[in-house]
């Protein structure tokens, strides 16, 4: 299954859409999208949110392209994780990314 | 080939304390439900078919000791930590039933949790044995004669019996120790690591322990499915969760269960044994991050075969 990705301005913050599936043949991708939008964000000095509902699920290879993010992203630039399903959820909890990153139930929420 | 866990646990032994197992007990009695039972043996069978592992068991304190049983006439053995003192008393059994005294260890590195079972290997006193260790360090004989010094030891390394042999093996040229090829890969850690590959008879298995894959270096990562293809069974570190392998314990030296998994995915290996636990780690913190990583297999298999997960333990056998 391919990565697709999409990005858009709304209400000041920056929403990342991925959708599809985040695996050792789509990593690089996604990757390489995140930390461009990580980059507009701090360019504009807004917020980055990923909207994860259309996400079926990323491995550990997704994980670590949040953490290079995160990374990338420093102190000025936060990034929220938005609307994962259920098995995304359960993988955060695994990977107790739950504890370093903030996730929220819906895209709108303030985080 | 026969792989079998002598000691499990990473960085440190443990033993359990009089209310851990005081603990199980207790768990055991309310589950019985006030059953009657005619003797021990049926007190056994009722404990196996209903107590989990960590309340009927435990997954023990050594530290990494793995024997592979499989070559032509020698013992073959991955580490010497805390586990190999057990090991030397079970081959010492073994030699008595007729098994020839040829030892062939191999050393994923140096560090104290790896080589503290060696000055209480009983084979070492013994004139009739080999013993060759096997290691990608160039430095790993001055490791094992320094931990023999009058500092930290009784028993200089000079006094040993057993005829000793050190070989450095440069990573990714297979070589053949008694019918078994095996083959070594660098691995990221300190003072480096290496893991090995043992071939036999179209069979694999893989010892990869204290090996850190880094965010920043996924692409190194191809190397290890490479080296992991089609596997029977991967032995991993999965000492931390991924979580803490990217934040607090960055740069620890240690991996994650579920980049195991991935890597073991991306492989086409058939069986992973977590492996090196965390020290504080009890026996309920060890069956759940199995548990989890049983169902974090589950999560990302999509069309791919079954990965079985398995959780090693000091005393597990598996056929390979
Ligand atoms: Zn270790
Ligand atoms: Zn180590």
């Amino acid at each position: 299954m391919d990565l697709v990705w999409r990005v858009r301005t709304a209400g000041g913050r920056l929403v990342g859409e991925p959708a599809g599936r985040v695996d050792e043949t789509t990593w690089e991708a996604f990757s390489a999208h995140l930390t461009a939008a990580v980059r507009e964000a701090s360019a504009a000095g807004a917020p980055l949110i990923l909207d994860l509902s259309q996400l079926d699920y990323m491995s550990s290879r997704g994980l670590r392209a949040l953490t290079i993010a995160r990374r990338e992203a420093g102190a000025q630039t936060s990034i929220t994780l938005a609307a994962p399903n259920a098995r995304m959820r359960e993988i955060f909890a695994i990977s107790r990314y739950d504890k370093l990153f903030a996730i929220v139930d819906d895209v709108d929420s303030d985080a | 080939m026969l792989v079998r866990f002598w000691g499990t646990r990473g960085s440190l032994p443990v033993a359990q304390r009089a209310d851990a197992i005081q603990a199980k007990i207790a768990h055991a009695l309310v589950a019985a439900g006030g059953r009657r039972f005619a003797d021990e043996a049926e007190a056994d069978a009722f404990a196996r078919a209903n107590l989990d592992f960590a309340a009927y068991g435990a997954y023990g304190g050594a530290t990494s000791c793995v024997e592979i049983e499989g070559a032509d006439g020698a013992f073959l053995v991955c580490d010497l930590g805390s586990g190999l003192r057990e090991f030397g008393i079970d081959s010492v059994r073994r030699i008595a039933g007729g098994h020839p005294p040829v030892y062939h260890v191999f050393l994923s590195h140096l560090h104290w949790d790896h080589i503290m079972g060696f000055p209480f290997f009983g084979p070492a006193f013994n004139p009739a044995a080999t013993i060759v260790i096997h290691s990608g360090h160039a430095d790993a004989e001055t490791a094992l004669r320094r931990q023999q010094e009058e500092i930290s030891f009784p028993v200089p390394f000079d006094w040993l019996r057993a005829k000793f042999q050190f070989v450095v093996h440069p990573p990714g040229q297979p070589f053949d120790v008694a019918g078994v090829t095996v083959t070594l890969v660098a691995q990221h850690h300190s003072h480096d690591s290496y893991g090995y590959r043992f071939e036999k008879g179209g069979r694999a298995v893989i010892y990869s322990t204290d090996s850190e894959h880094k965010v920043e270096n996924m692409d190194a990562e191809a190397a290890f499915e490479g080296f992991f293809a089609e596997a029977d069974l991967v032995i991993c570190d999965t000492m931390y969760s991924l979580g803490d392998t990217v934040s607090l314990k960055q740069d620890w030296g240690h991996s994650s269960n579920i980049v195991a998994v991935d890597l073991c995915h991306a492989a086409g290996a058939k069986r992973l044994a977590l492996f090196h636990h965390e020290p504080t780690y009890t026996d309920q913190d060890i069956q759940r991050m199995h548990a989890e990583t049983v169902r974090y297999e589950e999560l990302v298999r999509a069309d791919r075969p079954q990965l079985e997960v398995i959780c090693a333990y000091d005393g597990l056998e598996v056929a390979v």
